[in-house]
Formats: C-alpha cells, structure tokens, sequence
C-alpha cells in the first residue's frame, strides 16, 4: 500500500483525523471489508473512491462503531472510536430515512447539538444560536420551518450537511453526499467542504466520481473490499491502481476511465 | 380517577367505561405513533393477536377472570412474540413481514384453541373470556380503569421525557447511533410501549381489531401535521375522541365494543385521507387538474401569440393543428382564455385581446427566464439554497437575482458564441 507519507495538508505529525487498522467485516459469510488499514489526515479532505459493493459506506460505518468488525480497530484522533463519538460528525446516505416523517429542517439540524445540550433537557439558547449559524452556513435559513418532504435533493442534502456543522465535530463522515443531488449544490457543497477544512475540520467524503476526487480532493483511499491505495490522490489513483481497483472493467477499455480521471 | 367518573352527567357505569375507553385510546393513540412511523403497523397487529394465548394461559392459572392478572398474561404472551419475530428475522432467512405473519398466525391460532378448551372443559366461571376477541366495553371495573390509566401515565411520561431521543431514532437510527444514543435499547423500549398500549386496549377492543387503534389516530394526525410533537398530541386527541365515541355507542346499542370502535376511527381516518389540506387525497388531484389546465391554456396562449407574429389570425382547428394538440383540448383551452377576456373573436378566427397580449408576453417572459436559468444559472453564486420554480424563477429568485441573469446572458460566458 502506498501511504504517502509527509504531504499532509494541516496535521503532519499529529494523530491522523481517522484511522483503521486491518479492519474485517463481514455480512453473513462474505466479507465487505477484508483487512483494510487506512489514515486520514487531520485538515484534509479525503474521499474514499472505489467500484461498487467496494465496502465504502460499510467502512464509514465500521470506523464508528455502527456495523460489528470481524476483527481490527478503529481510531478518531487517536483514540478508539466509540470512545471519541463526541469528535466526528456523521451523515448517513440521504436515502436511510423517510423524508415524509414529520419534522422541520431546523428540528433535523437541532438534533445535532441535542449529545451536547444533553438528550432530555430541552435545547439552551447557545445550542439554538450554533443551529442558526450552521443553518444559515450552508444556505438553509430561510427553509428553516419547511417539513422537510417539501425540499429538492439538494436541499435536504444540506440540512444533512448543517445538521454535522451543530455538531461542531472537527472529523466530518459524509456518506455519499453527492448521489442525486444537481451540478450546481455538488459544486456548492465541495466548495463548503474545501472551506471547512481550511478551517481545520477533517472530512472524509464517500465519493464515486473519480473526476471531482481528482480536481477537489486532497486525499484518497482507493478500496475494494481490500485497500488497494491509500495517499495523496495523485499516489493513491494512477491507472495501474485503478485498474486494481475496477479489475475488467479497466483491462477491457482503459479510454473511459482515463478520460474521466484527467477530465477534472 | 374515581372523582373524575363522579363528575360525568352519566351512570356510574357509563362514565367507568367512557374514561376507560378515552384512557385507552390516547395510549393506543399516542404509542401506536412510534409503531407506525417506523413502518412497523404489522408488529402492532402481531402483538394484539399474540396477547390471547396469554390471556388464556393465565386464567388456567389463576382460574380468576381478574383483569390484571389476565393482562400481566397479556403481556408476557406480546414479549414473546415480540422476541420470537426478532429472533426470526435475524437468524432465519424470512423478510419482516412473513416473521411477523407467522408468529400472528401461530399465536392468535394458540389462543382460539386454549379458549376453546377452556369453554368446553372449564366451569361457567370461564364466561366472557372471548370478549377478549371482539372486545367488550361494559363490565369495565373502576380498579380496571385506575390501573389503566397508571399505565398511559407512566408511558406519556417515559414518552415527554424522552422525546429528543425517541424522536432522532424514529427520523435517523443511523444518526442517532453515531451520536451515542443506544439505539437498539430504545427501539426495544418502543415495542414495549406498543405492549402497553396492547394490553391497555385488549379487553376493551379486543385481539382482533386492537391495530386499528394503533394506526388510525396516527395516520389522522399526520395528514393533519407535519411536526412530530403536534403529531404524537393529536394522535392521542384522535384516539381518545375515537375510543369514547365508540365505547358509549357500542354500550347503549348493545353490539361488540372493538367494531364500533374501530368504525369510528376508519370515518375519521377516511375523513383526514381524503380531505386534509395539502396532503389529502381530494386536494392533491384537484392540484394536479388545475396544473394540468393550466399547462394546457398556457401552451395554446403561446401556439396564439407565434400564430398571430407568423400570420393572419388562426382558426381553432388551425391553431390545433400548429400545436400538435388535440383540437378538444385547444377547444376548452380557448372558451377558458376566453372567460378570462383574453380573447377576440373575428369569425371563426381568434386573436389576442389587449390583456391577452398582455398575458402572453408575460409567460414568454417567464419562459425566457427559466431556458436563461437553464443555460446561464449555474454561474450565479446565490447566496443561499434558494432554487427556482419554473414556472416564475423571477418570484421565486427575487428581481436582483433575475438582472444577474440577464448581464450573463448578454455578456455571454466564456462558452458564449460557441
């Protein structure tokens, strides 16, 4: 595995944002993810890329805790993860929940501070104010008291989004942010995202679209059930690891892949 | 309790029972939200049938048709099944919805045959055991009612103090647990909940129909709310307007309390499907006629407006014809522009009046607009997540936003001319 090493945006030296360490995990008897060892550097923002049924989504949910590991470790900062639960903000695909349920924007984007405020007192007026900032943030305020069956996918992607900013994790796991939303709320967002991290936060990003990995992302585990690369983007997708990653469908036609991985 | 039952203009009688059936229905109401917000409606079915056998089971012990011991039997026999649909889904390879079904089946058929058995060997002491199935509003005890009502107490409580958590897992257990709630627990403690509501609800409505008092006041209130907290306060409203209703009727008619009952909440969940305001069934097909028509008129005021710059007036049957549209359509769609004073006729030529001039050059403005957000829009930074309605982007976008649009266009891009 090619690690990289030293070109680290913010964080050289420090612990990295997240790590896992020969992570296995298995649905019924087939593993989705077979000894991966991964690091994401602090102040960076990683995407983790990979064909389909790869593992990506299983590996974010592994690293929190959410899906029992087989075997391996994860670690937030340094420390174990479930033990850091309160340093990483976590936005799960769009489509695990029912957007028809009953609740405003601003009561999803509240849920964010409620670990903080503690889960049964109601929310103080500082929390509601973080609510406000992270709403107005990512350009959700004026939609604050809209059911939230009534927004366009971009819409409810960024509440997703200012839900993670209130809780003011510096690690970010976003699952599949980008899956349906517009070119113009993509763009938008990574541009959210870019400046997120200069401001410290560390994101890690499940992407499938080589060509915005390659123009917007500083690093990037390339998996497939296994970690085929992980590094600076640059080291971690080149053709020969892609053509590992995607197996036949690169060794049949290498044009598509190539084209789409410079066309950033 | 016993003061609130004097209190009521009725009989002793009529008043235990309508508190009982108000108590019960705003637990079924209230605790059947959290089966049926999470898709889970059937569990509650599953847990009313599997009560039964454990109704049965405990008379055969303790031989009393006490109330309370009759539904601790209740419960247990709803744990068990609860665990055995659980421990179904997660080791064999059946889908929810057959686990579920099985263990219905298999439990509700347990109790026919233990009640049976108990009507043909057992003493005359066993008399009224089946209104278990149908449910039986009279003969409520006030001792009955006190429990019950601790019961729905103790659960609205557990459901106020816990309403943050209970409501991020409901929306978002994926969420919830990367936020250190203990999800399984409390997806646990809502199917205890829906336990409660069972065996609160079971004599009174009995196995068969107990569901529908988990799911209607739920599915009223959400057609009539779209906040979680309005949602959990109606339901409990709609089941105890329902449980009451339906409990005095069911008693001065002398038929089967758990049908009348639940005939009540179907009118009134009939009633809120159909009609309730943006999300009715009735309100959303008048919307989708009117933008059907709309789309229509629309389309034959600008097939006019180009008719008219091309050439003498049209004909209907010509303006059809330009169109591509049915000539019945264009029909309708003239008499509409033509109520709306947009027309001149000459002959059996039409043309535009002066407000239909008017209001076709606002639509192709409007028009223009949404092919200029298409090609152009993507450039401007919007300050916030605004996006257009293609039908009016300059509404919705605001005029500033608009004038943007327009610069770009006339300035064209780095791609313009190509």
């Amino acid at each position: 595995m090619s690690d990289g090493g030293g070109r680290t945006p913010a964080g050289a030296g420090r612990a990295p944002a997240l790590e896992v360490r020969r992570l296995t995990v298995s649905y019924g008897a087939r593993p989705v993810l077979w000894d991966v060892d991964a690091r994401f550097p602090v102040g960076a923002l990683s995407a983790v890329v990979g064909p389909n049924g790869a593992g990506k989504s299983t590996l974010l949910r592994a690293a929190l805790g959410l899906v029992a590991a087989d075997a391996g470790q994860s670690l937030i900062e340094g420390r174990p993860a479930r033990a850091a639960l309160d340093r990483v903000a976590y936005v799960p695909q769009r489509d695990a929940v029912d957007w028809d349920f009953p609740i405003s924007v601003r009561e999803v984007v509240e849920m964010g501070r409620y670990r903080a405020a503690g889960w049964l007192r109601r929310v103080p007026r500082a929390d509601r104010e973080i609510v406000d900032a992270s709403l107005e943030r990512v350009g959700m305020a004026p939609f604050a008291r809209r059911q939230i069956g009534a927004l366009s996918g971009g819409q409810r992607q960024r509440v997703f989004i200012a839900r993670a900013l209130a809780q003011q994790a510096p690690v970010m796991l976003l699952d599949e942010p980008f899956a349906g939303v517009d070119a113009r709320t993509e763009a938008n967002l990574l541009e959210l995202l870019r400046a997120l991290c200069g401001e410290g936060h560390s994101i890690v990003v499940v992407h499938h679209d080589l060509a915005t990995v390659r123009a917007a992302f500083d690093w990037a585990l390339l998996l497939n059930v296994r970690a085929i690369a992980c590094g600076p983007v640059a080291e971690a997708l080149t053709t020969d690891t892609l053509r590992r990653a995607y197996g036949g469908v690169v060794g049949a036609s290498d044009a598509p892949l190539e084209e789409s991985l410079w066309a950033g | 309790m016993g003061r609130l039952i004097d209190l009521l203009p009725l009989s002793y009688t009529n008043a235990v029972v309508l508190v009982g059936a108000v108590v019960l229905g705003v637990t079924a109401g209230v605790l059947g939200a959290f089966a049926v917000l999470r898709e889970r409606s059937l569990i509650g079915d599953a847990l009313s049938h599997a009560a039964l056998p454990g109704v049965a089971i405990a008379f055969l012990f303790t031989g009393a048709k006490d109330a309370t011991s009759l539904g601790a039997g209740a419960a247990i026999a709803c744990v068990a099944a609860a665990v055995l649909i659980v421990l179904i889904e997660r080791t064999g390879r059946l889908r929810p919805d057959a686990a579920i079904g099985a263990v219905l089946a298999g439990f509700f058929s347990l109790g026919i045959v233990l009640l049976t058995y108990l009507a043909n060997f057992n003493n005359a002491n066993q008399a009224g055991l089946d209104q278990y199935l149908f449910g039986q509003a009279a003969g409520l005890l006030e001792r009955d009612v006190n429990v019950m009502a601790a019961l729905c107490a103790a659960s609205l409580l557990a459901v106020a103090v816990a309403f943050r958590p209970l409501k991020t897992t409901l929306f978002d257990p994926q969420f919830a647990a990367s936020a250190g709630l203990p999800v399984r627990t409390i997806e646990l403690a809502m199917t205890a909940m829906l336990v409660v509501a069972v065996v609160v609800g079971i004599r009174t409505v009995g196995a068969i129909l107990m569901v529908a008092l988990l799911v209607v006041p739920t599915v009223t209130a959400r057609q009539l709310a779209d906040r979680l907290g309005v949602v959990l306060v109606l339901a409990g409203v709609v089941g105890a307007a329902v449980g009451g209703a339906g409990a005095l009727v069911s008693q001065s008619a002398e038929l089967p309390t758990g049908p009348v009952i639940v005939l009540c909440g179907f009118g009134v969940a009939t009633a809120a499907v159909l009609l309730a305001p943006r999300r009715g069934v009735l309100w959303l097909a008048r919307r989708r006629l009117a933008d059907r028509r709309r789309r229509l008129v629309e389309g034959v005021l600008v097939d006019l407006e180009t008719a008219l710059h091309a050439g003498p007036p049209p004909t209907a049957r010509e303006l059809a014809l330009a169109g591509g549209r049915p000539p019945r359509a264009v029909a309708r769609a003239l008499r509409h522009l033509d109520r709306a004073g947009m027309l001149t006729r000459d002959g059996d030529r039409v043309l535009l009046s002066e407000t239909g001039a008017a209001a076709a050059h606002a639509l192709l403005e409007r028009r223009e607009l949404w092919s200029l957000w298409l090609e152009h829009g993507w450039r401007l930074a919007l300050p916030d997540a605004r996006e257009p309605d293609p039908t009016d982007v300059r509404a919705s976008l605001g005029d500033d936003v608009v004038e943007r649009l327009r610069a770009l266009a006339v300035a064209g891009g780095p791609e313009a001319g190509r």
